[in-house]
C-alpha cells in the first residue's frame, strides 16, 4: 500500500511544485540580509516555480483519469486545463504584486508566498474527488485569502475586506460541512464515484433530505465563485483588496469553484434525472439571478475595480450557464470560457492597476482621456472591454456565443434571451469605460510613464490572445473538447 | 475572377494599414492614400458588374469563394454575390469614394479618421458578401465598432449619447439575431449547412416546431421575429427608428452619408438574404403586418421630417420614410412590388447621399444646421441668390429625393406602388400620402431656406468649390440617368429577385 501511495506522488508533481516553491520562498526570504536582494530572489522563484508547474501540468496529458489518493485526488485533462488557467492567473497576480505600489513593498514575497498557497488549495479543488478532499480544498483556498484581502492592514477598507471575507466564509464553509455530514449520514460514503453509483436507486425519502443537503453543500462552492446569492461579499472585498488580490481573486478560486461545481454536478446527477432536473432548475435561477445581478449592479459603479467585480458575478453567471448543460459540450464551453475569460481579466485589471497607481483613484474620472497619455494602454483596455461585452471579433464574443449555443442545444430559450439581454447590459458599462478613455479629454495631456516594462509586456502579450482566438478559435475549442470530464 | 471579391473586401483593410504606417504629420499623404484606396476598391466592384452573368438567379459562380473557417462547426469563409448584393457593393465602393473626398476638411486626428472609415468600408462589403451566417454576423457586429469611434470621436455637441444609443440599439437587436442562428444551427442538423445561408434557403423549417413555457409554437413564426428585430432596428422600421435621428445629426457629414446610404440598406438586405428566404413561410404569414409597419414608417416619418428645424434630422426622419417604401415594397411580394424595393434601396442610397453631403457641405460654412433657429429667428434663407451651383445641385437632391418624375426616386416608388396596390389596396392608397407629405416637407424647407432676403451671415458663405462639386457630380449623373433608364440595375437583380418571389410564392396561401 505504501509503495502504491508513493507511485501516486508521481502523478502529483505539478501541486509538489507549487508546494516546494512555497516553501522554498519562505526558506529565501529568511536566509537573505539583504532585503531588497531577498525580494527580487524570491520574486525569480516563484516565476521559475510557476513556469515547472505549468511545464509539468501540460506534460501531464493521461489517455484516462487518474485516480490518486484512495481516490480521493483524480486527475484528468479536465482539471488539467483548469489548473493551467489557476497557474497563469497567479502568474500574472504575481507580476502584478512585485510591480504595483498596492503591495507594500516589506509584504511582496508573503504575497508571493500566500499566493502559491491558494494556487494549491485552487488545484486541489479542481481534481477533488471526495468530499473530504473538496472541503480541504476550499478551506485552504479560503484561510490564506481572507490574508490577502487584509493585505493593506493600515487602511480600513482592505481590513473590512478581510474581515467580510472571513466572516462570510466561515458561515459558508460551515453549512457547506453540515451539508456533507448529510450525504455522508445518508449515503455512507463520501467518495464521489461511489456516491454517484448510489443516486441510481435512492429512496423518495432519501431523495428529500440530499437534496437539501446539496443545496448546503452548494453554499460552500457557490460562495466560493461570488454567485447569487453568496454575492454580497464580492464587491467589498474586491474593492477593498489591493488590486494584485482582486485580480487573482477574480481568477483563481472562481475557476477553482466553477470546476468544482461542474464536477458535482456532472458525477452526482448524471444518474438519477428525476434528481437531475430538480439540480439543473436551481441552477437555471441562480445562472440567471447571478448574472443579471451583477450585471445590472456593475452599472451604477463609479469605481472600476468594483465595476469589474459585480462583471466577474456576471461572468460566473455565464460560466453556471454552461454548467446547468452538463455535458461534453457544456464543458467544453465552460473551459473555452474560462481561458478567454482569464486573459481578458488579466489586461482589465493591469490598466485598472496602472491608472490606481498613477491617478490615485480607480474612479472612472481617472481613465478620462487616457487615449492621450498611453495610446496603447487605451486601445488595449478597448479591446479588452468589448471582448468582455461579447463582442466580435474578439475572444468573448466566442466564449459567449459558445455558452449560448450549448444552452440552446438544450432548447433552454429562455435562459438564452436572459443571457442575450445580460450581454446588452454588460457592454453599456464596458462601452462607458472605452467613451471616457478615448471620446473625453482629461484636465491634463500629461503622458503617463514610469509603467514597467514586464507589466506593459504582460498586457500586450495578453491582448494579443484576445484578438486572436476571436478568430482563430478552433484550436482552443478543440483542446476544451477534448478536455472531457471523466465520469467513471 | 475567383478572387475579385477578396480583393475588394480586403483592399480597404490594406489602404487602413498604409495610412496606419504613414506619420501622423503627414496629413495630406493620408488623405490620398485613403482615396486613391478607395477609388481602386469602386472600380474593383464595378469589374465586378461586367463579370455578372445576368441570366443567373442565384450566386455567381465565377466570384464565389470559400473555405474552412471553423471545421468542426463547420463555419466556413464564404463570399458570393448575387442580383440583390452587387447594385449595395456598388453603392458602398461609390459612396466611401465620395466620401472620402468630402472628408478632406477634416481635422481632428486624421489619422484615425480614415484608418476607421476603410475599416468600416471592408465590414460593409463583409456584410453584403457573406454567405456563410456566422460571417455575416461576425461583420454585421464588427461594423459597429469604425461607426462608435466615427460617430463618438468627431461627432456634434452630444456626440457620445448618440454613439451609446447607436451601438446598444442595434446590439441589442442582433442578439436576438445571434439566438435565432444558433436555432437554426441546430434545427438544420448541425450538418455542412447549418450556417451556410444559401443551404439554408428555401423553407426547410415549415414544419418544425419549438416549445416555449409548455405551449408548441410554429418555428419558423418564433424565430421570423427574432431574425426580424435584428433587421428592424438596422432599417429602422417603426416603432425601432429611435436611435437614428440622433446618431445621424450627431455623426459627422461623411458617416451620415454611409448610415443613411449604405447601413440601413443592410436591415432591408438582411430582410431580403436572411428573413425571407430562410423563412418564406412566416414571411407569407406575416407580410401583413410588415406591410402595416412600412406604411406607418412611412407617414410617421414623414410627419416627423415636416416638424424638424434642424435640416439634419429632417433628412435622417426623411430616411424613415423612404425605408417604410422599401418596406412595403417588400411585404407586397409580388415582382414589381420586390424590384421596387431592391431598386429603391439603391436610388434612396444615392439621393439621400446628396442630400446629406450637401447639408455637410452648407454646415462647413454656416456651422449651424438650423432652419428656423431655436429662438425662432430664421438660420438661413436667400440661399438662391447667393449659392447659386449649390442650389442647382440642392434642386437635383431634393427632387430626387421626392421623387419627381425623370429622376431616379421617382421609378422606385412607382414599381413599389404598382406591386402593393394589387395586394394591398388600402395600403397603398394610403402610402401615396406619405409621398405628398414627403413633397411638402421638402419644399417647405426649400422654401425656408433658400428663398427670401438672404441675411449678412449668409452672403459672407462661398458658393461650392471644384472639390465639392467634383464629388457631387457621379451622384447627379446617378440620380438622372437612373430616373430616365433603369433598366442596368433592374438587370441586375431581376433573376435573382424574381426566384425569391417563386420561392415566396410556393408558401402563399
Amino acid at each position: 500500500m505504501g509503495i502504491d501511495l508513493l507511485a501516486n506522488l508521481g502523478f502529483y508533481v505539478p501541486e509538489l511544485m507549487v508546494i516546494m516553491t512555497m516553501c522554498f520562498l519562505l526558506l529565501i526570504e529568511a536566509a537573505y540580509k539583504h532585503e531588497e536582494k531577498a525580494r527580487s530572489m524570491t520574486f525569480i522563484t516563484s516565476c521559475i516555480g510557476l513556469a515547472i508547474t505549468l511545464i509539468t501540468l501540460l506534460m501531464s496529458g493521461y489517455d484516462k483519469p487518474m485516480y490518486l489518493f484512495y481516490n480521493a485526488v483524480v486527475i484528468d485533462h479536465f482539471s488539467t486545463f483548469m489548473k493551467v488557467i489557476m497557474v497563469i492567473g497567479t502568474f500574472a497576480a504575481i507580476v502584478l504584486a512585485n510591480q504595483s505600489e498596492d503591495i507594500y513593498t516589506e509584504l511582496k514575497t508573503e504575497f508571493y508566498a500566500i499566493a502559491f498557497g491558494v494556487l494549491l488549495g485552487g488545484m486541489l479543488l479542481a481534481s477533488a474527488n471526495n468530499m473530504l478532499t473538496v472541503y480541504l480544498g476550499v478551506e485552504t483556498l479560503s484561510i490564506l485569502s481572507y490574508v490577502l484581502a487584509s493585505f493593506k492592514r493600515d487602511e480600513a477598507k482592505s481590513t473590512e475586506a478581510g474581515m467580510k471575507y472571513a466572516l462570510y466564509g466561515g458561515i459558508s464553509a460551515g453549512i457547506m460541512l453540515f451539508g456533507m455530514s448529510h450525504i455522508y449520514g445518508t449515503l455512507g460514503t463520501i467518495q464521489f464515484s461511489e456516491i454517484s453509483g448510489q443516486m441510481a436507486a435512492i429512496t423518495a425519502g432519501q431523495k428529500i433530505v440530499l437534496m437539501i443537503s446539496f443545496v448546503f453543500f452548494f453554499v460552500g462552492l457557490g460562495y466560493k465563485i461570488a454567485c447569487f446569492p453568496f454575492h454580497m461579499w464580492s464587491p467589498d472585498v474586491y474593492q477593498g483588496s489591493p488590486i494584485p488580490v482582486t485580480s487573482f481573486f477574480a481568477i483563481v478560486p472562481k475557476m477553482a469553484g466553477i470546476a468544482c461545481i461542474l464536477r458535482v454536478t456532472m458525477v452526482f446527477f448524471g444518474q438519477n434525472d428525476g434528481l437531475q432536473a430538480t439540480w439543473i432548475g436551481l441552477l437555471h435561477i441562480i445562472a440567471a439571478m447571478t448574472m443579471t445581478v451583477g450585471n445590472v449592479s456593475a452599472i451604477g459603479q463609479d469605481s472600476v475595480k468594483r465595476m469589474l467585480a459585480f462583471s466577474s458575478i456576471g461572468h460566473a453567471g455565464f460560466m453556471l450557464l454552461g454548467v446547468t448543460v452538463a455535458g461534453d459540450i457544456g464543458t467544453s464551453a465552460v473551459l473555452f470560457y474560462g481561458a478567454t475569460y482569464l486573459f481578458m481579466t488579466i489586461v482589465a485589471f493591469y490598466v485598472t492597476a496602472m491608472i490606481s497607481d498613477h491617478m490615485g483613484s480607480d474612479s472612472q474620472a481617472s481613465f478620462k482621456g487616457l487615449i492621450y497619455k498611453h495610446p496603447w494602454m487605451a486601445l488595449a483596455m478597448a479591446v479588452v472591454m468589448f471582448s468582455l461585452a461579447g463582442l466580435p471579433p474578439f475572444s468573448g464574443f466566442i466564449a459567449k456565443y459558445n455558452i449560448l449555443s450549448v444552452t440552446i442545444s438544450k432548447k433552454y430559450y429562455g435562459l438564452a434571451f436572459i443571457a442575450g439581454l445580460n450581454s446588452v447590459i454588460g457592454l453599456y458599462y464596458y462601452m462607458r469605460i472605452v467613451k471616457l478613455m478615448i471620446f473625453d479629454t482629461a484636465e491634463s495631456e500629461e503622458k503617463i510613464s514610469g509603467f514597467g516594462f514586464l507589466n506593459q509586456l504582460i498586457i500586450a502579450g495578453f491582448t494579443v490572445p484576445v484578438i486572436f482566438l476571436g478568430i482563430f478559435w478552433e484550436d482552443l475549442m478543440s483542446l476544451s473538447h477534448g478536455a472531457k470530464l471523466f465520469i467513471k | 475572377m475567383q478572387g475579385l471579391l477578396n480583393w475588394i473586401l480586403w483592399l480597404p483593410i490594406i489602404g487602413m494599414v498604409a495610412v496606419l504606417i504613414v506619420p501622423k504629420e503627414k496629413a495630406n499623404v493620408i488623405r490620398w492614400v485613403s482615396l486613391v484606396t478607395t477609388l481602386v476598391t469602386f472600380l474593383l466592384t464595378l469589374v465586378l458588374y461586367k463579370g455578372f452573368d445576368l441570366s443567373l438567379p442565384g450566386i455567381q459562380p465565377n466570384t464565389a469563394f470559400s473555405v474552412p473557417w471553423i471545421k468542426d462547426f463547420h463555419i466556413n469563409y464564404s463570399l458570393g454575390i448575387d442580383g440583390i448584393s452587387l447594385p449595395m457593393i456598388i453603392l458602398t465602393g461609390l459612396l466611401f469614394f465620395l466620401c472620402t473626398m468630402s472628408s478632406w476638411t477634416i481635422e481632428k486626428s486624421v489619422k484615425a479618421y480614415f484608418a476607421l472609415l476603410l475599416f468600416l468600408q471592408s465590414t460593409v462589403f463583409g456584410v453584403f458578401m457573406s454567405l456563410d451566417f456566422f460571417l455575416f454576423y461576425v461583420y454585421w457586429e464588427v461594423m459597429l465598432l469604425p461607426m462608435f469611434f466615427l460617430i463618438g470621436i468627431w461627432g456634434g455637441e452630444n456626440r457620445e449619447y448618440a454613439a451609446i444609443k447607436f451601438f446598444l440599439y442595434t446590439f441589442f437587436g442582433s442578439i436576438f439575431m445571434l439566438i435565432g442562428i444558433i436555432a437554426l444551427f441546430y434545427v438544420s442538423g448541425k450538418g455542412p449547412a447549418s450556417f451556410n445561408i444559401m443551404a439554408l434557403a428555401g423553407g426547410h423549417f415549415v414544419n418544425e416546431t419549438i416549445t416555449l413555457f409548455g405551449h408548441t409554437l410554429s418555428f419558423e413564426r418564433v424565430f421570423f421575429w427574432f431574425m426580424f428585430l435584428g433587421f428592424a432596428i438596422k432599417v429602422p422600421i417603426f416603432p425601432f427608428h429611435t436611435w437614428l435621428p440622433h446618431a445621424h445629426v450627431q455623426a459627422p457629414t461623411a458617416v451620415s452619408v454611409i448610415l443613411a446610404g449604405v447601413l440601413l440598406k443592410m436591415g432591408s438586405y438582411g430582410f431580403l438574404r436572411i428573413s425571407f428566404p430562410i423563412f418564406p413561410a412566416a414571411t407569407v404569414y406575416y407580410s401583413n403586418w410588415i406591410a402595416i409597419l412600412g406604411l406607418i414608417s412611412i407617414l410617421y416619418g414623414a410627419f416627423c421630417a415636416m416638424a424638424q428645424d434642424d435640416v439634419k434630422k429632417l433628412v435622417a426622419y426623411s430616411s424613415v420614410s423612404h425605408m417604410g417604401f422599401v418596406m412595403m415594397g417588400m411585404a407586397a411580394m409580388t415582382t414589381m412590388g420586390m424590384n421596387g424595393a431592391v431598386l429603391q434601396m439603391f436610388n434612396h442610397g444615392t439621393s439621400t447621399a446628396m442630400m446629406f453631403l450637401m447639408i455637410g457641405v452648407l454646415y462647413e460654412r454656416s456651422h449651424h444646421r438650423w432652419i428656423v433657429k431655436p429662438d425662432g429667428t430664421k438660420g438661413y434663407g436667400g440661399l438662391y441668390t447667393q449659392l447659386p451651383r449649390y442650389t442647382v445641385i440642392f434642386i437635383i437632391a431634393m427632387f430626387a429625393s421626392l421623387g419627381l418624375p425623370g429622376l431616379s426616386g421617382f421609378i422606385s416608388e412607382a414599381l413599389i406602388f404598382l406591386g402593393v396596390f394589387g395586394k394591398y389596396q388600402s395600403i397603398a392608397v394610403v402610402g401615396v400620402l406619405g409621398l405628398l407629405i414627403g413633397a411638402a416637407y421638402l419644399l417647405w424647407m426649400f422654401k425656408r431656406m433658400f428663398f427670401g432676403e438672404p441675411s449678412e451671415e449668409v452672403k459672407e458663405y462661398e458658393d461650392m468649390n471644384a472639390r465639392e462639386v467634383f464629388y457631387m457630380l457621379p451622384l447627379c449623373v446617378a440620380v438622372v440617368v437612373f430616373g430616365i433608364y433603369p433598366t442596368p440595375i433592374l438587370d441586375i437583380m431581376r433573376a435573382s429577385v424574381g426566384s425569391l418571389v417563386t420561392l415566396l410564392g410556393k408558401f402563399a396561401v
